[in-house]
């Protein structure tokens, strides 16, 4: 605590005061349909000052007094400049987009430059519009397929949603919907994201250089914004596919005051079954779907308050049966996400974002046979609020400091069975309680025209508290004895200082260096029996057993643009260390959490990571598009795994190879591509077999130590765009005029996995037939999940 | 929670293909494999052999070859120890044939045409007792290789009993209740056989079999009374019916035998059995089975205590 008062200290004095200066602040809104913009930029040439719009649309921007001409410049659109006289502070809401443009025909990026002048180092920012025209996996736009072809960001595996950045692993990504924190984003198993694509207005990724107003995670921050509805008309738009269809209504609450948008999808897989399943099949009564509902509302109070409602609902519902065996089973899992925001202006200055979140995850197994019926819960709730100031003191600095807080319940394993009139004892239903906090400040500053630093200092608490039952264990996996804590009892607490600061140097010719260093605390786990992400993956606290996870990052790049900044590149090097990771102990069962703490089957270990990443980005033209590589080395070490030998992370990957383009031709076709090539996943496969009691049993080697044959696959799509206008005689001139037509549609036709490459999902050995009849075969068999998939998807908007 | 984990490989094998590939498999290391056991009133007997290779021919010489001849076995109960011969099928003592059959799961007449070898003593002096640990002691090309186990005391069934299965009034499982002995560390292992006449004098089976999951501990229901099933692991076998598999027809008579072992036995079983459950599945943690012998082999000392019931399967 002391450290924080003393940054704060010397940002204050560090700032400065009495100048002749005037401030311009408000917010930047696209006239189109009156949401606020994230991310414009509002510049006076004449100055070379600027600042750009927050998540909320907010900028401020303190000059000296004077007329001056102001840019107001946003990707996609013409910029716009108005004169405004600033020898007073003067507050101004800019609509851009009024006029007519043509929004297809992209002219200049008008962020140029922004990837060299700011300071944000492993930060990637993508347009949902062109993630849409991307080829879509069965027809689904997908945000995190996307993110996977970033360098330095990988998939878990085929079609899966889990990704890893730098080595991390995927519970060390924080995803944030609207600042609701996201613990499950996938549908089906992972092949699917949560991320309703049509209900999203901006998607931003930090994968290094983390600033101090985020933490809990290692890793990365994925943050979706969900769009804010039209604050100007009422509005539809959807899309048919070939697995689910999808329904967005959003309109004014109020004309320019406040506005909804519900946007709902669901698959009809279950449809599908049910129709290709007979009647008189066992397999009946088998059946999945998912759906998601997005809903946001948001009304301006006056000028200077804001209130924003979000609000996400998804459920995955799976059931299997087989009517022969009387077997059953039911499997819904799904997150409900609520989050309410207040914005408010103190000043032209000094502008104030309050959060209240509840996010709710739940997983459930129910199954059964006959009289037995066996039934597993797991889950997480989090009630939290954040404050958080953004201080515009003037154009050398942005300050941002806050709080932080989150009260988790987590509920790693309630198991149940009976059978008939026995009900069997399966332990109490496990619950466990902890605060986690945060104090931080952090200011971006220019020391000079060349040199920009982002500092700050995030001091994180946690408190692991009762009620809570800890039990010791003895040989044989069985309670011994318990020590209970009742409610409200400080078990343990954790705290520690996070220092982060990046720093950027321009360089003429377009070009500068960053260099960035953070640490980290993540007080959660998600802890994983299996190779793969999946719903049954246990988010399991930092506890007076389990430690918290601490990271640093180091990484430095250099940064260019080429051709009018049409072409920009980077290279970027990082260096990152990880300590307290956990893994189940070798050998452990699930059935093992019952009358036992989660935290006694794991142990404790250390990684590391580096790597170096290229990315080259065509920004605008008729094709756009990019390049990534990343050379990376992921490697893992634990006392009690492995012989205590380092060994590599499942996914490590020595090479990952992401070409991404999209082509316009004419205004009515997009033609895109997406290839991908990786190194194979690594795996533990058996190394020998013996007999035991007439049964082949397999001895498994050095964990990971086995390595798939290289993932690589092109995807393709085309978009075909209807004719945005019709024409029409006008009855008072009697000429043909062209008329904007209400309904827009477009179809996306996509083909996944062109060539049809049998990528490989997992390994698995299979033996076959009779020692003594000598027909007895071992063989190391490949499974591939997506042959070639073609798909359509009609999408509207009226 | 394994139901869980198959369920999730059955989702994944619905939607994929499958094909086999030659990958590199680094790290084999050769290790020698005891699988030894002792219950109650039998000798113990101790099978050695070595891994292989993943790679490794799987032809019947390989099979047979990787027994290994030579090593000194002792067993002691704490009062007695004795070395154990070696015996090999083609030569084995009179008597010994049924459980060395069993045991080695071929049939008893084939076993002279077959040469594999094991361990093992016709002292009764050293045959298995109740409430004894049994210590053993393997020196093979230079090792030493050491083991204990216990024969727990037994717990037999109230009752056993066969109904009809759902809507069927002529097929349904074996049942069982038991009352598990509260307080304690109890684990089972239930096998069966039919002995029925097969029609030429004998019975229809002629050693015991297992089916899926065999062996199971009190974790959930320590100290309670309550009935079971298990199905029955010949009702598999081609010619029975789709809705009759896994069930006793009428008419049967089977004998269940219902084993104890002590914790690290278990401990063994369980994995193992999880490993064949789960082999290869990507869901599953690839887990070596824990053995209970010190100085590096694979493989158990396993101690059974069993207590045996005949059930007719009528309703």
């Amino acid at each position: 605590m002391r450290y924080f008062l003393l940054l704060l200290t010397f940002f204050t004095a560090f700032i400065g005061t009495a100048q002749e200066t005037s401030t311009l602040s408000g917010y930047v809104i696209d006239g189109r349909d009156g949401e606020t913009m994230i991310g414009a930029k509002v510049y006076i040439p004449s100055i070379r000052k600027g600042a750009i719009t927050n998540n909320y649309g907010f900028f401020s921007l303190t000059v000296p007094k004077g007329v001056y001409t102001v840019e107001f410049r946003m990707a996609g659109l013409d910029t716009e400049t108005k004169e405004i006289d600033l020898n007073k502070d003067v507050r101004f809401d800019m609509e851009m987009a009024t006029k007519m443009q043509n929004i297809q025909e992209v002219v200049v990026n008008a962020n140029a430059e922004d990837n060299i002048k700011s300071t944000k180092i492993g930060q990637l920012q993508l347009d949902i519009d062109e993630i849409k025209t991307l080829p879509a996996f069965m027809g689904e736009v997908d945000i995190i397929k996307t993110i996977q072809l970033l360098p330095g960001v990988s998939s878990a595996a085929e079609g899966g949603q889990g990704f890893y950045v730098r080595g991390g692993g995927p519970d060390q990504n924080l995803v944030l919907l609207d600042e609701a924190t996201v613990y499950n984003a996938a549908h089906l198993f992972g092949f699917f994201s949560v991320f309703n694509a049509d209900a999203v207005k901006s998607v931003n990724l930090i994968k290094g250089g983390m600033p101090a107003n985020f933490g809990g995670r290692m890793s990365s921050v994925l943050e979706v914004n969900m769009d804010e509805g039209n604050k100007k008309k009422f509005g539809v738009k959807g899309g048919l596919g070939v697995i689910s269809s999808r329904l967005t209504v959003q309109g004014p609450l109020k004309k320019d005051k406040g506005s909804f948008i519900v946007s709902a999808r669901r698959t009809y897989l279950d449809v599908i079954m049910k129709a290709a399943i007979p009647k008189d099949s066992p397999f009946a009564g088998s059946s999945y779907y998912f759906y998601d509902l997005n809903l946001k509302m948001n009304y301006n109070i006056g000028k200077k308050d804001k209130l924003f409602l979000s609000s996400y609902y998804g459920k995955d519902e799976f059931s299997f049966g087989n009517l022969d065996d009387n077997f059953q089973v039911d499997m819904p899992w799904g997150n409900g996400i609520v989050a309410l925001r207040w914005n408010h202006l103190f000043s032209s200055k000094l502008f104030m974002n309050v959060t209240a979140t509840m996010t709710d995850y739940r997983f459930s197994f129910i199954s059964s046979q006959d009289e037995f019926r066996f039934a597993l819960n797991s889950g997480i709730r989090d009630w939290g609020g954040k404050i958080d100031f953004t201080y515009f003191p003037n154009t050398r600095h942005k300050i941002k400091y806050g709080v932080d807080y989150t009260y988790h319940t987590f509920t790693p394993f309630s198991v149940s069975a009976e059978n008939d009139d026995t009900v069997f004892d399966t332990g109490i239903a496990q619950k466990l309680y902890s605060h986690e906090s945060a104090l931080y400040a952090l200011d971006e500053f220019d020391i000079n025209e060349y040199l920009r630093i982002n500092a700050g200092l995030r001091y994180s608490m946690f408190q692991h508290v009762g009620p809570f039952t800890r039990y010791i264990n003895g040989d044989i996996s069985k309670p011994d004895s318990t020590i209970e804590y009742a409610k409200g009892d400080i078990i343990k607490f954790y705290h520690g200082l996070e220092p982060r600061i990046s720093l950027r140097w321009l360089l003429p010719d377009r070009s500068s260096i960053k260099a960035g260093y953070s640490y980290n605390y993540q007080y959660v786990h998600l802890t994983s029996l299996s190779a793969v992400s999946l719903p049954t993956d246990v988010w399991y606290p930092t506890t007076n057993l389990a430690q918290p996870q601490k990271g640093w990052q180091t990484s430095l790049g250099y940064f260019r643009n080429f051709a009018n900044n049409m072409i920009e590149t980077s290279v970027e090097v990082y260096y990152k260390g990880m300590n307290n990771l956990i893994e189940y102990k070798e050998g452990a069962l699930p059935s093992d959490n019952v009358n036992d703490n989660t935290d006694n089957l794991l142990v404790y270990g250390k990684g590391w990571s580096y790597g170096i990443e290229f990315f080259v980005k065509k920004t605008y033209g008729k094709f756009t598009g990019w390049i990534g590589y990343t050379w990376s080395k992921t490697e893992r070490l634990f006392e009690e795994i492995n012989n205590g030998e380092v060994f590599p992370a499942k996914y490590d990957r020595r090479h990952d190879l992401s070409v991404v383009g999209s082509y316009k031709l004419g205004k009515r076709w997009v033609f895109s591509g997406a290839f991908i090539y990786a190194t194979g996943n690594t795996l533990t496969l058996p190394t020998s077999w013996y007999v035991q009691n007439q049964e082949l049993l397999f001895n498994y080697g050095q964990r990971n130590s086995t390595r798939m044959a290289p993932y690589h696959r092109l995807d393709i799509s085309a978009t075909w765009y209807g004719k945005e206008y019709k024409e029409k005689q006008d009855p008072a001139t009697g000429e043909t005029i062209q008329v904007k037509k209400k309904l827009k549609t477009n179809v996306a036709i996509s083909v996944y996995n062109v060539y049809n490459r049998a990528n490989p999902y997992f390994l698995y050995i299979d033996n076959d037939g009779d020692f003594l009849a000598g027909d007895f075969e071992i063989k190391v068999k490949q499974v591939t999940l997506f042959p070639i998939i073609p798909s359509v998807t009609w999408n509207f908007e009226f | 929670m394994k139901y869980l984990l198959l369920f999730f490989l059955a989702i994944g094998l619905l939607s994929s293909c499958t094909k086999e590939v030659e990958i590199d498999i680094p790290g084999y290391e050769e290790q020698l494999v005891i699988d030894g056991r002792i219950e109650t009133g039998m000798p113990p007997i101790v099978l050695i052999s070595k891994s292989k290779d993943i790679y490794a021919p799987t032809d019947l010489e390989a099979f047979l070859g990787a027994f290994v001849s030579g090593a000194t076995v002792t067993v002691s109960n704490g009062t007695t120890t004795i070395q154990l011969i070696e015996m090999c099928t083609d030569n084995l003592p009179p008597g010994s044939e049924p459980f060395v059959a069993e045991m080695l799961g071929i049939p008893e007449a084939d076993l002279a045409s077959v040469h594999i070898c094991g361990y093992t003593s016709l002292d009764p002096l050293i045959f298995g007792e109740v409430g004894k640990t049994y210590s053993l002691t393997v020196v093979a090309e230079g090792k030493t290789y050491t083991a204990e186990t216990q024969i727990v005391e037994p717990t037999a069934f109230d009752a056993v009993f066969w109904k009809p299965d759902g809507d069927l009034t002529t097929h349904g499982y074996s049942w069982a209740t038991l009352t598990d002995p509260p307080g304690q560390f109890d684990a089972y292992k239930w096998e069966v056989k039919r002995i029925n006449d097969d029609g030429t004098g004998n019975e229809l089976d002629a050693n015991f079999a297992e089916t899926f999951s065999p062996v199971f501990d009190d974790e959930f229901f320590d100290g309670l009374t309550f009935d079971f099933f298990y199905d029955n692991p010949f009702g598999y076998d081609e010619g029975v019916l789709n809705e009759h598999a896994g069930l006793f027809p009428i008419g049967d008579t089977i004998v269940i035998k219902f084993s104890k072992m002590d914790a690290a036995v278990y401990d063994f079983m369980e994995k193992k059995y999880m490993q064949l459950g789960t082999a290869g599945n990507p869901f599953a943690t690839p887990t070596n089975i824990p053995s209970n012998i010190t100085g590096g082999a694979l493989g158990v000392w396993a101690g059974y205590s069993p207590s045996f019931d005949t059930l007719a399967c009528q309703p």
